[in-house]
Parts: structure tokens; C-alpha cells; sequence
């Protein structure tokens, strides 16, 4: 009378339990219960609690994030966040081998650029078998590395910031990249790879200088990338003024007050800028 | 190419990357792990989650197996703030190998408290025999299938089902813990503790105990007994029955990666400088590492709120790679001496179902894994504790 096996159990379900032993592969005849969980899947569950806050709608500009320096580690809070504006380009798919006992194993390796072309950009690089899934997953990385851009003018402060707002250079491998403010009507003067992540930025009239070997595009691209957080890393006159600290979404006032610089600058920049 | 004639001749040009060679396996190894999920659904009769018919559940009150020798004293108050834990989770996972486990709960309570569970994680650490203080407690009860607590045929399902006993009674402020003690006035209502006598008077009770008494003189009626506890004034979790799934029922897109044959065309690999630099900036470390394959294994199904796996060949998934027990940190059963074994883990995602706040004080966890007894040992106490691991996202931004 000793009941054995899970198919004894009768009517009882079998809850969690599975055995030890067992390692089948599972029912994929489910297809009701699977296909009606579809929508269900595309619907974002947040995992962090930033990613909590933004689906809330407690927090509603990628600004309020830098402002504290808060780690974005979903993708989903800046596609929340930005929405509709943020393009996309591929600019890159980089076959790299590795020799294994059968042969070579080809991987692609994809670099992906990301903006609104109002003053954020993001940059990914992603490896993988397959170029649709490199592609899709350099998406998501650059999603994540959002950064916020500085703009300023080059002489008279009408209109809107078009350019960068002092020379500024960045560095990546051997190159280095340099950009320097321009007239407004200048245009972007420079190659085409570092003109296309100067676009998504939004950055409208620049000068540029590069050196090294910028063949490498992936050095290339990552120092304009560089550069362009540099914007907001460099200390003009106008950023003198003292800022008063706001409380952070989820952090202890202390652990605000361990790190000033940061909060001082975006503050009084979001001020003028406003 | 040919593989068999590509053997002979690739083998003296090895490049023995060991590591890159041992990912490699992992990858494959990873499709081959058998772990099942668990999803939150809307119940669809709150009949349906009394304890004969042997519910896995969130939230509400929990259904116990065994209705009268419930965890008392110390094991149902958080050692940090002395409060009674709040019930969070309970899942039916019976062993269909043994008798003795043919039904198997497993209860998860914790202390809503966030200061509880940051001194909870750092007590975690400590040595057994340090007695260290938890906020997180999980209870493991088991019972054959001859029991007298419930018919050994098979829930029918129609409505008529009920328990062969009725329980102990319950604290009528949480619902949840056995009430021991009584209403010093009206001698009817039973309660857990102290706090939560003193919270249903402020509530409510002050009223009612006087009707009670009016009652009792007049008739005996227990009017009490039936009101059940205020879900919403106690502030419990909102009720969920959590469906089980398997996880490689969700792979359909999963694993399409079609390994691409290489053609004697395409350049061999050559090591750059450049390729190493992007990939310490953008590849960066172990902690981003575990956070990229943390996040894939999800996408699969987003919603998922447990991961259950008894397999000895399953790791857990973490989040990040601090914070990880390792051998050392994890005890031996309590009751028989025999090693724990990772039985399943909470996801952050049932944070979002729960509805709780987000301020800077409220409850947030990364992943809470539940090691229990590998043999599911029988001992003279009802509900064993089993052991829990928390590992928290870091409040400092980790640069």
C-alpha cells in the first residue's frame, strides 16, 4: 500500500514538488495557459526599486536620477522615462573568432548608440552568437549607460545652448578626441563616426580635432562617448554658486552628503538650463 | 568543415583559454537545469486557499497544515524588534519519495521592517552556535497521507470540502499566529502577543468586547469566532495563489542560437589592445556579470516571483555576486544533523505584487534563497525552522 511515484497522488496536484531524480523536460502542450500570458510577459515587472519608483510615476525625468547618482540597472526605466524619443543606430557589427578544438567559433560583437538628440546618449556593445540577438542586447547596454550631455553657445547667449560649452577631450586607447564650441551655423565638423553620436546627443555646431589610430572604431566611438561626459565633469564660472542639497528618492541623508560634487554641478546647470 | 578531420589538425593549435572554454560549458549546462517558477494570479475564490486544499499562496493569512501545534514563542516574533512576523509566502511542495512527506508546506514570514533586515543580513553571517538573531523564518511541516487532520482521498473540488478538524485558535488582529492568550475582558478573543491585543483595542475592540460581554450574558453566542481578522487595518499583504510553471515551458525563443559554422574565408582572431579596454568598460565585473545573466534568465518570464529547483545539480540565481554564502556559511539541519540542500528563492518582483512602498525605509530585498533539510527530516516538532539567506542590494552606489 505504499503510494510511489507522483502519479499516485490522485487528485492532490502536485504542488512544487518534482523529486530528485526527475528531469524531464516539461509539458509544452500547455499552449492555452502559455498563450494567454503573452501580453502579460511584454508588461515590465520591476526588479529594483528605482524600477518600482518609475513604474509608479513617482519619478518622471532621467534628471531626477542623475541628480543623485543612482545606478540604473533596468533598461526599462529609461525606455519609461524617454519614451518614444530615443533612437537607435547600429553603427558596427564586428565578426571576432576565437580558435577552439573544432575549428574557429565566430561571434558578432555589435556597437550600438542611443539618443534623443536633446542631450542624452548611450552606448553599447554587446557579443553574441547570433547578430539579431548582439544587436538586440547592445541595445539594452546602451539603454542602460545613458548619460547626460552639457550644451552651452559659443558667444552670445541667445536662444537655445547649440554647442559645447568650453573644449573638452576625451580619451579612449590611442585616440583622443577633441571638441571645441563653434558658431552657430558651423555644423558638426567632423568624421562620420563621432558625427553620428554628436547628432544623437543633440548637439547641434562643433569643431572637432582626433588623434590616433581612429580606425579602431570601437576606441573611436568610445571617445567621443568619453568626451561627451566630460560636459558635465567640468567646472565653469557659472557652476560657482553654492547648491543646496535635496533629499534623495531612496537614500539616507548621510550617505548624500559623502558625495557632493556630483549634485552641486547638475543642480545649478538644471537651473539655468531650465 | 569537417569536425572529425578538423580534430586531428586543430589539435596541436589549441588555444587552451581554459576559462573561455569552461564558459562555454556553463552556457550549455545552464539550458539543461530543470527549475520551476511560480506566478502570482488573483485567486478565484478565496475558498480556495483554506489550508484542505493545500494552497501555495502570498500574502492574507496563512493556511496551516497543521492546524494545532503551531510555532510559538520565540519562532514567531523577529528577533531584532520583538514584533510578530508578518506571513509572506507558503508553498505545497510535497517529496513524493517518502511516506512521512506527502504533504510538505513550506511557510515563509518576515519582518516588514527594513532596519530588521539589514541587522538580519549581517546576522546571517554568523556561526550557528552563535544563536544569531533572524527576521526572516521559514517553517517546514509534513504529514503523511494518513493524517487526522485531513481525508486521505483527494480534495474534490465541488464546493463541499472541508477540514476533518478545526483548528486552533487564532490572534484576531493578524490572523496569523496562534492566539494563546485571551481578552482579559471579554475572555473571547484570543491574540498572539501584547501588541497586537493592544492594537486591535485601539481598533475597534473597546467597542465590541463590551457587546461581546453584553451578548454573553444575555445568549452564548461566539460572535467573535466568525469575524475574521481586518486584512486591511493589520496591514497585511494582499492574497495571491501562486500558480507553478515550468521554466523551460518559456523557452521559445530561448535557445535559437544557431552555433555559426566558420568558413576557411573569414581571418583568424587576432587579440587586440582595444577589444580588452571596451570590454573593461563596458563588460566590466563580476557583479555586473552575475547582474547581465541575473536579468536574462528573468526575461524569459518576467513575472516570476519564485524559483523552486530540489535538484542537487541547481544553483540558485543571484542577482549579484556580493554577498554570496558560500559552504561554510551554510549550517546543518537543526533537527538531524544532515546537510541543507537550496530548495527555492524569493524574487524582488513579488516587492512589486505586495504593493509596498517605496521610501527610503521601506522593504526592499535582491533574492531570498531557502536552504532546507536534504532529507526533510521528522522530529518531534511540528514546524521546523529551516535557513534563509538574504542578499540585498547595496544602499551605496557600487561603482
Amino acid at each position: 500500500m505504499a503510494e510511489r511515484g507522483a502519479g499516485d497522488r490522485g487528485g492532490f496536484g502536485r504542488g512544487f514538488g518534482r523529486g530528485r531524480g526527475d528531469r524531464g523536460r516539461g509539458d509544452r502542450g500547455r499552449g492555452g495557459r502559455r498563450g494567454g500570458r503573452r501580453d502579460e510577459e511584454e508588461k515590465w515587472v520591476p526588479v529594483t526599486k528605482l524600477g518600482r519608483l518609475v513604474k509608479e510615476g513617482k519619478i518622471t525625468s532621467l534628471e531626477q536620477i542623475y541628480l543623485h547618482s543612482l545606478p540604473v540597472k533596468e533598461h526599462q526605466i529609461v525606455d519609461t522615462l524617454l519614451g518614444g524619443r530615443l533612437k537607435d543606430e547600429v553603427m558596427k557589427i564586428m565578426p571576432v573568432q576565437k580558435q577552439t578544438r573544432a575549428g574557429q567559433r565566430t561571434r558578432f560583437k555589435a556597437f550600438v548608440v542611443v539618443g534623443d538628440s536633446d542631450g542624452h546618449v548611450g552606448l553599447g556593445v554587446k557579443c553574441a552568437k547570433e547578430v539579431a540577438t548582439a544587436i538586440r542586447g547592445a541595445i539594452i547596454l546602451a539603454k542602460l549607460s545613458v548619460v547626460p550631455v552639457r550644451r552651452g553657445f559659443w558667444g552670445n547667449k541667445i536662444g537655445k545652448p547649440h554647442t559645447v560649452p568650453c573644449k573638452v577631450t576625451g580619451k579612449c586607447g590611442s585616440v583622443t578626441v577633441r571638441l571645441v564650441p563653434a558658431p552657430r551655423g558651423a555644423g558638426i565638423v567632423a568624421a562620420r563616426v563621432p558625427k553620428k553620436v554628436l547628432q544623437f546627443a543633440g548637439i547641434e555646431d562643433v569643431y572637432t580635432s582626433s588623434r590616433g589610430s581612429t580606425k579602431t572604431l570601437g576606441n573611436f566611438v568610445k571617445a567621443t562617448f568619453d568626451c561627451l561626459m566630460k560636459t558635465y565633469g567640468f567646472l565653469t564660472p557659472d557652476l560657482w554658486l553654492e547648491t543646496r542639497f535635496s533629499k534623495s528618492p531612496f537614500q539616507e541623508y548621510t550617505d548624500l552628503l559623502a558625495k557632493p560634487t556630483k549634485t552641486i554641478l547638475i543642480e545649478n546647470t538644471e537651473r539655468i538650463e531650465a | 568543415m569537417d569536425p572529425d578531420t578538423n580534430d586531428i589538425i586543430s589539435f596541436q593549435e589549441l588555444s587552451l583559454d581554459k576559462e573561455n572554454e569552461l564558459e562555454e560549458l556553463e552556457e550549455e549546462d545552464e539550458l539543461e537545469e530543470y527549475v520551476t517558477v511560480g506566478f502570482l494570479e488573483k485567486p478565484k475564490h478565496p475558498k480556495f486557499l483554506l489550508r484542505h486544499r493545500f494552497p501555495s499562496k502570498t500574502g492574507g493569512a496563512p493556511a496551516w497544515l497543521d492546524p494545532l501545534d503551531l510555532p510559538t514563542g520565540k519562532s514567531s516574533i523577529c528577533d531584532f524588534c520583538e514584533e510578530p512576523l508578518q506571513f509572506l509566502l507558503q508553498i505545497y511542495a510535497p517529496i513524493s519519495d517518502k511516506e512521512s512527506t506527502f504533504h510538505r508546506m513550506l511557510y515563509v514570514f518576515l519582518c516588514p521592517s527594513m532596519i530588521c533586515l539589514l541587522q538580519n543580513q549581517y546576522e546571517q553571517w554568523k556561526h550557528r552556535e552563535e544563536d544569531p538573531r533572524r527576521s526572516v523564518k521559514v517553517f517546514r511541516c509534513q504529514l503523511p497521507r494518513f493524517n487526522a487532520f485531513y481525508s486521505s482521498e483527494p480534495p474534490r473540488r465541488d464546493g463541499n470540502d472541508k477540514p476533518l478538524i478545526v483548528g486552533a485558535a487564532l490572534c484576531s488582529w493578524c490572523g496569523t499566529w496562534k492566539g494563546e492568550k485571551v481578552c482579559s475582558s471579554c475572555k473571547r478573543a484570543p491574540y498572539c502577543s501584547k501588541k497586537h491585543q493592544a492594537r486591535h483595542w485601539k481598533s475597534g475592540h473597546k467597542i465590541q468586547c463590551h457587546q461581546i460581554i453584553g451578548n454573553l450574558e444575555t445568549n452564548s453566542s461566539s460572535v467573535l469566532r466568525e469575524k475574521p481578522p481586518d486584512k486591511v487595518a493589520c496591514r497585511l499583504w494582499p492574497e495571491y495563489e501562486m500558480v507553478i510553471e515550468d521554466e523551460c515551458a518559456f523557452d521559445l525563443e530561448g535557445s535559437e542560437d544557431i552555433s555559426c559554422e566558420t568558413s576557411s574565408l573569414v581571418p583568424k582572431h587576432v587579440t587586440d589592445d582595444t577589444y580588452q579596454f571596451l570590454l573593461d568598460k563596458f563588460e566590466a565585473d563580476d557583479n555586473k556579470k552575475s547582474w547581465a545573466s541575473f536579468q536574462e534568465r528573468i526575461s524569459k518570464c518576467p513575472s516570476q516571483v519564485l524559483r523552486y529547483s530540489r535538484d542537487l545539480m541547481v544553483n540558485p540565481l543571484w542577482p549579484l555576486s556580493i554577498g554570496r554564502p558560500s559552504l561554510v556559511n551554510i549550517p546543518k539541519c537543526k533537527y538531524c544533523n544532515g546537510s541543507l540542500c537550496y530548495e527555492f528563492q524569493i524574487m524582488p518582483q513579488l516587492l512589486y505584487y505586495l504593493g509596498v512602498k517605496n521610501d527610503s525605509d521601506s522593504l526592499d530585498w535582491g533574492v531570498i534563497v531557502i536552504y532546507t533539510c536534504l532529507a526533510s527530516c521528522e522530529s518531534n516538532v511540528r514546524y521546523k525552522e529551516e535557513f534563509t539567506w538574504v542578499q540585498l542590494y547595496p544602499t551605496a552606489p557600487v561603482t
